[in-house]
């Protein structure tokens, strides 16, 4: 079994702690709504990109399937409440149903390397998207487009405050995920697959073992925070959850804060979950923006934003001090 | 629904099977040649799609004589993306050309999208809309275009590598680029030609795919994975290969259309390419 | 008869990377000579031709051929203007024919220009090669793909030929025949340069070489002088 150990210095632990309790106070302090919004998307888009650096930038395993999770996790969860699961049930559920999916998928796609990988990934929600609209596991024939659910049970009236607090825990939660993912054995031995993952076999390492349970991870995580997303909408249709539409927010998030950094992905989300409220206007011409940053960063800072901080002394400093 | 005549969608699978045979060309000949699996291939055909409709709509040409406008320009279009994006891409990092054709691929299809609104368009001439009688059957003369124009260009693509000295360095960079760069090949310049030239099967492929299917902005990833199916079926480097994928995965799609409906006839595409990755991507006829 | 030498190397380092692979080389090519290369494996002398050839490119350092400063040129470039190697391995594309090999060769305009009496050269030069003109490469035994992989050089029409590690891997019988075949082209006027770990065989057919360690010249001379060399002796022969 692969050693966890744990490697955060109670100052750091702290650093991620109070932003978190500072901004759980937000609802009480009458802030604009927006906020609040703004709040619970960057802690959803948080856990999602930590998850996907996890994959592809610390794996080498550039997943486009990220949707396939958080649909299924989020599906399972308002599905179970018209069996009358309760939505915190179904929040766990939801989460491991993504889990159990990435394990079948894991068989699949781990033969594939490199292109093929992320090719295959990129089929599978959109096989899931139109399942879901052929489908209907429960409830009658939908008239009208889409095929969606609404949230019922308890769900439905839970309040907002609670919702966006389990989004902050989750969004602190992929932090302290990642640092102990990363400095653990898990952790060591994927650097090693990702750097030549012959070698890396050779040595030990059961390179199919380390990809599945990151897979899973990744998989869980991604679920739970889409499942978190769905309770607050009160609503999933195929189209809103299968969509590469996510897939692109989170390569972007990841991608402008600095892929494969642990830091990158706090401001990658603040990033772009700002874009994402400025842009809104503009409907189609934000997410061509979108895709045209996405490229220019890639191009022109590989490393995003933690790459052009990391030039400059004091952030070196700062961050070798929080080093384990 | 009926069981009675396997026919139909046995000839329309084949016939289907030219067009997807030559949607895949690019793909593989980007592939063979730059080890870059194009994800923006896709929405590069859609935008060849979006070109000829252009092409018919405001200039009024016919779509085929419209070729002449759509070629250069996606051969261009091809030219560019390798030599500021994919070259560059390649030198920066493994996941670099991924996330860079995942981005120019919202890039087209936003773009697409904000130009011609996401409604279904397709490209109606007055011969597309036409039939063809075979043995007392009914078929649309669009899969017998299909098919031609699938066999005709690929024909022509074979001799090109074989006969000219150009191919014949295409061939050659995609077998060995060391050795291709010691007989005097600017494979620098070869990798722009290859983008072009699969640029040029993109535009052909859009075209016709236009005047056979009804398409939208994200029409680009049904066809992404029917090209990356068919070049996996066939086996990477075989030309001869690719068309048969191209006409295992046509008929695939016929034969659910006729016995599980028309709506399963995608998703069970969708199924078989993901097995296909699954338990035998060196494909059915590879190396 | 004192002539400018065809190949002038002057002083270069190259690296690979960060890491320095040739240290302030100098060596020269004269006209119409078979020149050798001789070391060990890692000793750069592939970097060395690499860098000729124009894939690599000195740091600093001067390369004349012909007079004209080539460091700075691509390798198309190069090739172009007569200089051609056979890599170490052969490396014949394996899924060409001989022929198509060989008319790949002759890629450069101002091979392409040549090619038709060039090829009629290699098949004369190797008629072993003409007989099998219609395989594909890739079936071909080694000795044979040597043959082929010279013969895809000259089609680039070269005034230098570079040859790496020509005898790999195959029979001293062939070996013979290949250089047998080298002395000839030598005679028709094409200059070559060979790398070579077999001492004793290269001694015998070269006229000139120059002993690589650690990406420097340790030691040069003509044939007769190297094979009389005490320090040879001791370290190749073990005598």
């Amino acid at each position: 079994m692969m050693g966890i150990k744990m490697h955060i210095k109670p100052t750091v632990l702290l650093a991620y702690i109070l932003p978190t309790v500072l901004l759980a106070f937000l609802p009480m302090a009458g802030v604009p709504r927006s906020w609040i919004i703004y709040t619970f998307l960057f802690a959803i888009y948080l856990a999602m990109s930590n998850m996907w650096n996890l994959l592809a930038g610390y794996s080498g395993l550039v997943s486009l399937c990220q949707p396939a999770f958080l649909g299924i996790a989020g599906y399972g969860m308002v599905i179970g409440t018209w069996i009358g699961i309760p939505w915190w049930i179904g929040l766990l559920g939801g989460a491991a149903l993504a889990a159990i999916f990435a394990l079948l998928l894991s068989n699949a796609v781990f033969r594939l390397t490199g292109v093929y990988f992320s090719i295959g990934t990129l089929v599978v929600p959109e096989a899931l998207r139109m399942v879901f609209y052929i489908w209907r596991p429960v409830g009658g024939a939908m008239q009208g487009a889409g095929a969606g659910y609404m949230l019922r049970g308890s769900g439905a009236t839970l309040l907002p405050s609670y919702v966006y607090w389990m989004a902050l825990i989750l969004g602190l939660a992929s932090m302290v995920i990642m640092r102990i993912v990363l400095r653990s054995n898990l952790g060591l031995g994927l650097a090693a697959v990702r750097d030549n993952e012959r070698s890396a076999a050779s040595c030990g390492v059961n390179v199919f073992r380390l990809k599945v349970y990151t897979f899973m991870i990744s998989g869980a995580v991604t679920g739970l925070a889409g499942a978190i997303y769905f309770l607050n909408m009160g609503y999933i249709e195929p189209s809103a959850s299968f969509s590469v539409k996510w897939t692109m927010a989170i390569l972007l998030a990841t991608v402008i804060g600095g892929i494969r950094t642990e830091e990158g992905p706090i401001f990658g989300c603040i990033v772009t979950v700002a874009l994402y409220f400025l842009l809104a206007r503009y409907g189609g011409y934000s997410f061509l923006i979108q895709g045209v940053i996405l490229i220019a960063i890639m191009l022109l800072s590989p490393q995003g934003i933690v790459g052009l901080l990391r030039k400059m002394k004091w952030y070196c400093k700062l961050t070798a001090y929080s080093e384990g | 629904m009926g069981h009675g005549d396997l026919f139909t969608p046995i000839l329309m699978g084949v016939m289907l099977g030219g067009l997807y045979a030559l949607t895949a060309l690019g793909l593989s000949m980007v592939f063979g040649v730059m080890r870059v699996i194009n994800l923006a291939h896709g929405d590069l055909v859609v935008l060849a799609s979006y070109g000829s409709y252009a092409v018919l709509t405001i200039l009024g040409l016919d779509p085929v004589l419209g070729l002449v406008i759509t070629i250069p320009v996606m051969f261009v279009i091809g030219v560019l993306i390798q030599k500021y994006l994919m070259s560059k891409a390649v030198t920066i990092g493994a996941e670099a050309p991924l996330i860079i054709a995942f981005g120019l691929s919202l890039v087209i299809q936003n773009a697409n999208q904000i130009m011609w609104t996401p409604l279904s368009r397709g490209i109606n001439t007055g011969y597309s809309q036409a039939s063809f009688y075979l043995f007392h059957r009914q078929f649309p003369m669009t899969y017998l275009m299909d098919f031609v124009v699938g066999i005709v260009v690929m024909l022509v693509l074979r001799e090109f590598l074989r006969r000219t000295y150009m191919g014949r360095a295409i061939s050659a960079t995609a077998m060995d680029p060391r050795a291709s760069r010691l007989m005097g090949v600017n494979t620098k310049r070869i990798y722009y030609y290859a983008f072009g030239i699969a640029m040029i099967s993109a535009a052909i492929a859009g075209t016709f795919l236009g005047m056979t299917f009804p398409f939208t902005p994200t029409s680009g990833t049904t066809f992404l994975t029917i090209a990356f199916g068919t070049v996996i079926i066939g086996g990477l480097g075989s030309l001869a290969g690719t068309f048969m994928g191209g006409i295992i995965l046509g008929l695939v799609q016929t034969l659910s259309a006729y016995f599980l409906g028309a709506n399963a006839q995608m998703l069970v595409l969708y199924v078989v390419i993901i097995a296909i990755l699954a338990f035998r991507p060196q494909g059915l006829f590879g190396r | 008869m004192e002539t400018e030498p065809i190949l002038k190397i002057e002083n270069i380092e190259v690296f690979h990377g960060t890491f320095q692979a040739i240290w302030g080389l100098s060596m020269e090519v004269r006209r119409d000579e078979a020149c050798a290369l001789i070391g060990a494996n890692t000793a750069g002398k592939s970097t060395l031709l690499d860098t000729i050839n124009g894939v690599l490119h000195p740091a600093t350092g001067s390369i004349k051929f012909l007079g004209q400063e080539i460091s700075k040129l691509d390798a198309f470039e190069i090739v172009d203007l007569g200089i051609t190697q056979v890599p170490e391995g052969r490396r014949l594309f394996p899924e060409m024919t001989v022929l198509e090999n060989l008319i790949m060769g002759s890629y450069t305009p101002n091979a392409r220009k040549h090619c038709k009496e060039n090829l009629e050269r290699v098949f004369e030069l190797f008629p072993k090669v003409k007989d099998r003109q219609k395989q594909l490469a890739k079936t071909m035994s080694g000795g044979e793909q040597q043959m082929v992989a010279i013969g895809r050089g000259l089609m680039a029409h070269p005034q230098l030929i570079m040859i790496d590690e020509l005898s790999l891997g195959l029979a001293p019988i062939i070996v013979d025949e290949i250089f047998r075949t080298i002395h000839q082209i030598k005679a028709q006027g094409v200059t070559v340069l060979f790398v070579e770990q077999n001492v004793a065989k290269t001694l015998m057919e070269a006229d000139r070489a120059y002993i690589i360690e650690t990406g420097k010249v340790s030691l040069s001379g003509t044939a007769a002088e190297l094979r009389n060399n005490e320090n040879v002796h001791k370290a190749y022969f073990g005598v």
